[in-house]
């Protein structure tokens, strides 16, 4: 490289330099592309899952858009959607909280002011607008419900001699073990790196009946310090999990999320314990050939965990939090049949009906959640609980992990609870 | 990468020295500088001439290297996390909290496993690729460049080829179960072999790294040393341990210190194939756990004592095996 | 493997090489071919050869692949420009001065050639918003110059060494000032040295992932190595796709690579000999 080479070298580098004070922002632009004089361009930290993909986002984006005159989307995709509460963290961290992020969960960040609150008026559409209440503070729009119960496979309960799905705990045991005398792995659960979350829907289930439904004032305690994981509550949800779920029970625990659910889609396995939002994958036949049933109880009695809320969030320090506020609200409502449709949401809007033609198995998840709350018991989701009192920011994954290891035998349930106590304490300093 | 580690006053070292035949502007540089004659026309003493040559790089490396370990070593000191509102010192409570703490030393257990294999494993399976290729021809010329593809990619583009052949349903066991295998080992997300994968992958990329050195050690081993003791009727394992293996002392020197270094910031990979499990840390090393506790689990106090403790190790280790092998060098 | 058998040597070189490079064949060759024959025949040859997977890269509509590259090209061309010229220079005066805080700047450069980068994220993603430069190019930039001119420097303090003096001092006798005479004379001196700081800087900086992923960030588009890891979720079945972003995140690093390949394999061996 010649010397005059390397001026131009350095004259060129200078002037790029001065080019580009920032990178090239990447991302799609929703909305129209025309950036008229007033236009705000604010960021939008979405996550894509096998229900919700690229396109789903880039459609309702642009739809809500059109409605919202003057604001630019610059979507921002999380790694995965199990890392997106990691990965907004990790954005706060480095100062780059997204102005709008979809479905993140408030804790910590909503204690440090890293959230924007929404005002009853707000608020005024939705069904239960309290919900996710951070001492009377909304950070997240309360905009649909969940609830986790059991898929099944109905042929594979035929074949192996089950003639209604299982109520009480002792009658599930008993199917599952036919199942496996039938030659069929009774579970399909999945828990595999690097997403590893496959567990957790199960064991809310367990623990919705162990724990929350006999006492529904336990997480109060445990974040008073008044118990602890070691609590025979937690303890029987821990055990009755390791019974039920352990890798002689499970199809392919090393599965991710997307292989279990394939898996389970494909035949494999009897039993997929679930969110509501699954009604939205199997395809039509697939949906006459899966039935749903809620977590078998000791007793028999009917217990579904519910979560609301779900929504999006803006951030405090947004340049434009009114205007993102607006978007975050009418991308809400748009998104009502979509979410519905495409991602088995239970819509919480006041007077919301849902659109015909949604799949049969949504329609009977959706009774299931309508009995419970007219004549069962629904409890908090573990891991989903929302709002205060909640477990200490990051303690999620660690469950994840350390499900993984009681359901893989690297840990028994003493050390799964002294392994919970431990990042508990630790995560709560 | 491997000069600065050796350069020793009066050595060639470095981008080495212009060989071509092109002719330099003047004299061409001699392999050394001449005697040690003192020279007085022309000094540096000038407070100026340190400011434009050396103060830009001296603050940048100041403001983006030194100032951070200095800081965090300290902020390593303070119970700094996101959910509490004030931040007080400490001392050494983290370093106190981390050495008891099964999940972290987990993760320096996982460091250290992933170090030893690949330092290990790359410099025996290089050094044996290397003698393999130890003849001229186009044939050996074209097996080094494909040795050495995997060392100018990405880390990332590494670790998803490695991610969808390992996966479950990746395309080993996919070949595997076509084979009659049953159930094929989960590799990237069975904990018994996670580590081993990730090690594997990285010892593949690595590989043709010791290639290149180790051959480039070979060639400087005068055939007359090889053919002398031929005639003395050494067999090839006698002239292997009595000259060959001596020889490329600096070329284990080189390997070992840059696979070291190599190994022990592993962090792309990790995040790629893993996310540092299966389960509770099941490959988790400490350069990921850093980042990952400091940024998603917003607890710097914490881990700004890991990599404080990651600085103690890396710093010690390097020092002494560069060491001890340029001991060992010097000795032989 | 002796003189009477000669064919054993080639045969397991390249037996041996075939296996070693399996992994690579079967990312270029699903590069080519559809879903249906990636999961298929994952081995095949890609008969006939589809571009989709490619075109589907370059037309993404989040323009991932393409704001990506010009973010790399970018990010690598001044990192390794300004670092060169930096080291280059400090490297020539600590050489020649020779007093003992250039020993002191020195022995302080050294520690900076082991550091992971993980270990100093935190800080520097403070300094960098103090400054107002976190989520920008200059200050990706910044980073990288500050991580590397260790490196850089002592590679060119070995190279200076081995340059006589004589020169710089008939330059100073005709009455040419410090910088003149390093960028005149010896600067073009240094070409060997600078070709192999630039091309290792070129390939590291171009596939360095935790960098740009933490100091770009996401507001302001990020490099085609990053791009590559986004361009993978855990749902990604599609890894002819995911094959064609790599090869063409890899292009031009391998293009760069082979143009100066004497210099790197040589900067690389400098000091494998003994002696």
């Amino acid at each position: 490289m010649g010397k005059r080479a390397n001026w131009v070298a350095m004259a060129a580098a200078l002037g790029l330099v001065g080019l580009t004070g920032c990178a090239v922002g990447g991302g799609s632009e929703g909305g129209d592309g025309n950036s008229s004089g007033g236009d705000v361009t604010l960021s939008l930290l979405t996550f894509e899952t096998p229900n919700l993909t690229a396109s789903y986002w880039d459609d309702i984006i642009a739809r809500t858009s059109a409605k919202v005159p003057g604001v630019k989307i610059k979507k921002l995709v999380a790694p995965s959607a199990e890392q997106r509460n990691e990965y907004a963290r990790q954005l706060d961290s480095t100062g780059a909280l997204p102005d709008i992020m979809v479905a993140i969960d408030p804790a910590g960040l909503a204690e440090g002011g890293k959230l924007a609150q929404f005002s009853k008026k707000e608020l005024a559409d939705w069904v239960s607008p309290t919900a996710n209440s951070f001492n009377g503070k909304i950070y997240q729009l309360p905009t649909n419900s969940q609830t986790w119960q059991i898929y099944y496979r109905k042929a594979a309960f035929e074949k192996a001699g089950i003639t209604t799905p299982p109520k009480k705990w002792d009658d599930l045991l008993a199917a599952v073990g036919k199942l496996k005398a039938a030659g069929i792995k009774p579970f399909v659960i999945g828990g595999g790196a690097p997403d590893g979350l496959g567990p957790r829907w199960t064991f809310s289930q367990l623990v919705a009946d162990e724990v929350y439904a006999k006492d529904p004032k336990w997480l109060d305690k445990l974040v008073e310090g008044k118990t602890d994981f070691s609590d025979p509550l937690f303890v029987n949800a821990a055990t009755k999990m390791k019974a039920l779920a352990g890798k002689e029970n499970v199809d392919n625990l090393s599965a991710t999320y997307a292989q279990a659910q394939e898996a389970f889609l494909a035949g494999k396995g009897a039993m997929y314990p679930m969110g509501s939002w699954f009604p939205a994958a199997p395809d039509k036949a697939q949906q006459k050939q899966i039935g749903v049933f809620p977590m078998p109880t000791q007793d028999g009695s009917l217990v579904v965990p519910t979560y609301t809320g779900g929504g999006l969030s803006v951030g405090a320090k947004s340049p434009h939090v009114a205007k993102a506020k607006k978007w975050a609200i009418e991308f809400s409502k748009l998104n009502a049949d979509g979410g519905a449709r495409y991602d088995g949401l239970f819509v919480a809007l006041k007077g919301y009906k849902p659109p015909s033609g949604l799949p049969p198995l949504y329609n009977t998840t959706l009774d299931l959640y309508n009995r419970a709350q007219s004549s069962g018991t629904v409890t908090p989701s573990f891991g989903n609980e929302g709002g205060v009192p909640a477990l200490p920011s990051g303690f999620i994954p660690k469950v994840d992990a350390a499900l993984n290891d009681l359901l893989n035998g690297r840990a028994d349930v003493g050390k799964f609870v002294a392994t919970l106590n431990k990042q508990f304490k630790e995560l709560s300093k | 990468m491997t000069h600065p580690l050796r350069s020793r006053p009066g050595d060639v070292a470095a981008g080495g020295v212009p060989r071509s035949g092109r002719p330099e502007p003047t004299a061409a540089p001699s392999g050394r500088t001449g005697g040690p004659r003192r020279r007085r026309t022309w000094t540096w003493p000038s407070a100026g001439a340190f400011a434009v040559f050396v103060l830009p790089t001296l603050t940048v490396f100041t403001a983006m290297v030194l100032a951070p370990i200095l800081w965090t070593l300290y902020i390593g000191m303070t119970d700094e996390r996101a959910t509490r509102p004030n931040t007080s010192f400490v001392g050494l409570d983290n370093y106190g909290f981390l050495l008891g703490d099964e999940e972290f030393r987990h993760s320096l257990w996982n460091t250290v496993v992933i170090t030893v294999i690949v330092v290990l494993l790359t410099n025996l399976l290089g050094l044996a690729i290397a003698l393999l290729l130890r003849r001229q021809g186009r044939l050996y010329s074209l097996l080094r460049g494909v040795y050495f593809t995997p060392v100018i990619l990405s880390a990332v583009v590494v670790s998803v080829i490695g991610r969808a052949i390992l996966a479950d349903d990746g395309l080993l066991n996919s070949t595997l179960v076509s084979l009659g295998v049953k159930s094929p080992p989960g590799w990237l997300t069975d904990p018994s072999y996670a580590i081993y994968s990730v090690s594997g992958i990285m010892v593949w990329q690595l590989l043709g790294f010791a290639v290149v050195v180790y051959l480039a050690g070979l060639a400087g081993i005068p055939a007359e040393l090889d053919e002398a003791a031929s005639l003395d009727g050494a067999g090839p394992w006698q002239q292997f341990r009595a000259i060959t293996w001596p020889m490329l002392a600096p070329a284990l020197t080189i390997n070992t210190v840059m696979l070291m270094i190599s190994a022990f910031k592993v962090y792309d990979q990790i995040a790629v194939l893993t996310n540092g499990g299966p389960g509770t840390d099941g490959t988790a090393t400490v350069a990921f756990e850093v980042i990952r506790t400091a940024f998603s689990e917003q607890r710097p106090g914490v881990a700004s004592a890991m990599a404080g403790i990651m600085l103690v190790v890396v710093s010690i280790a390097s020092v002494t095996t560069l060491k001890l092998l340029q001991r060992r060098e010097v000795n032989l | 493997m002796n003189s009477r058998t000669p064919w054993v040597r080639p045969l397991l070189a390249t037996g041996v090489a075939a296996v070693f490079c399996l992994p690579l064949y079967v990312a270029l060759v699903n590069a080519f071919k559809t879903s249906a024959k990636v999961v298929g025949s994952p081995l095949a040859l890609p008969v006939p050869p589809t571009l989709d997977n490619i075109e589907q890269v370059l037309q993404r509509p989040d323009g991932l692949f393409w704001y990506g590259l010009v973010n790399s090209v970018i990010l690598t061309t001044l990192s390794i420009l300004i670092t060169t010229v930096l080291a280059a220079m400090s490297a020539y005066h600590l050489v020649r001065s020779g007093r003992w805080w250039s020993r002191a700047v020195l022995g302080v450069m050294l520690t900076g050639l082991m550091i992971p980068p993980a270990v100093i994220m935190l800080p520097i993603t403070r300094i960098l918003n103090a400054i107002g430069l976190m989520h920008t190019m200059p200050g990706a930039v910044l980073v990288n110059v500050g991580y590397y001119l260790p490196f850089a420097v002592f590679v060119f303090m070995g190279f200076i060494r081995s340059i006589p003096r004589e020169l710089e001092e008939a330059a100073a006798v005709d009455g040419a000032g410090r910088i003149r005479i390093f960028w005149q004379v010896v600067f073009p001196l240094l070409r060997p040295a600078s070709a192999s700081v630039l091309i290792f800087l070129g390939v590291w900086v171009w596939n360095d992932f935790l960098t740009p992923l933490l100091v770009l960030g996401p507001g302001a588009g990020n490099t085609v190595t990053v791009g590559i890891f986004r361009s993978i979720g855990p749902y990604q079945q599609d890894f002819g796709a995911v094959f064609a972003f790599m090869l063409l995140a890899t292009l031009p690093v391998l293009a760069f690579y082979l143009a100066f390949q004497k210099h790197f394999v040589r900067g690389l061996t400098g000091g494998a000999t003994k002696g």
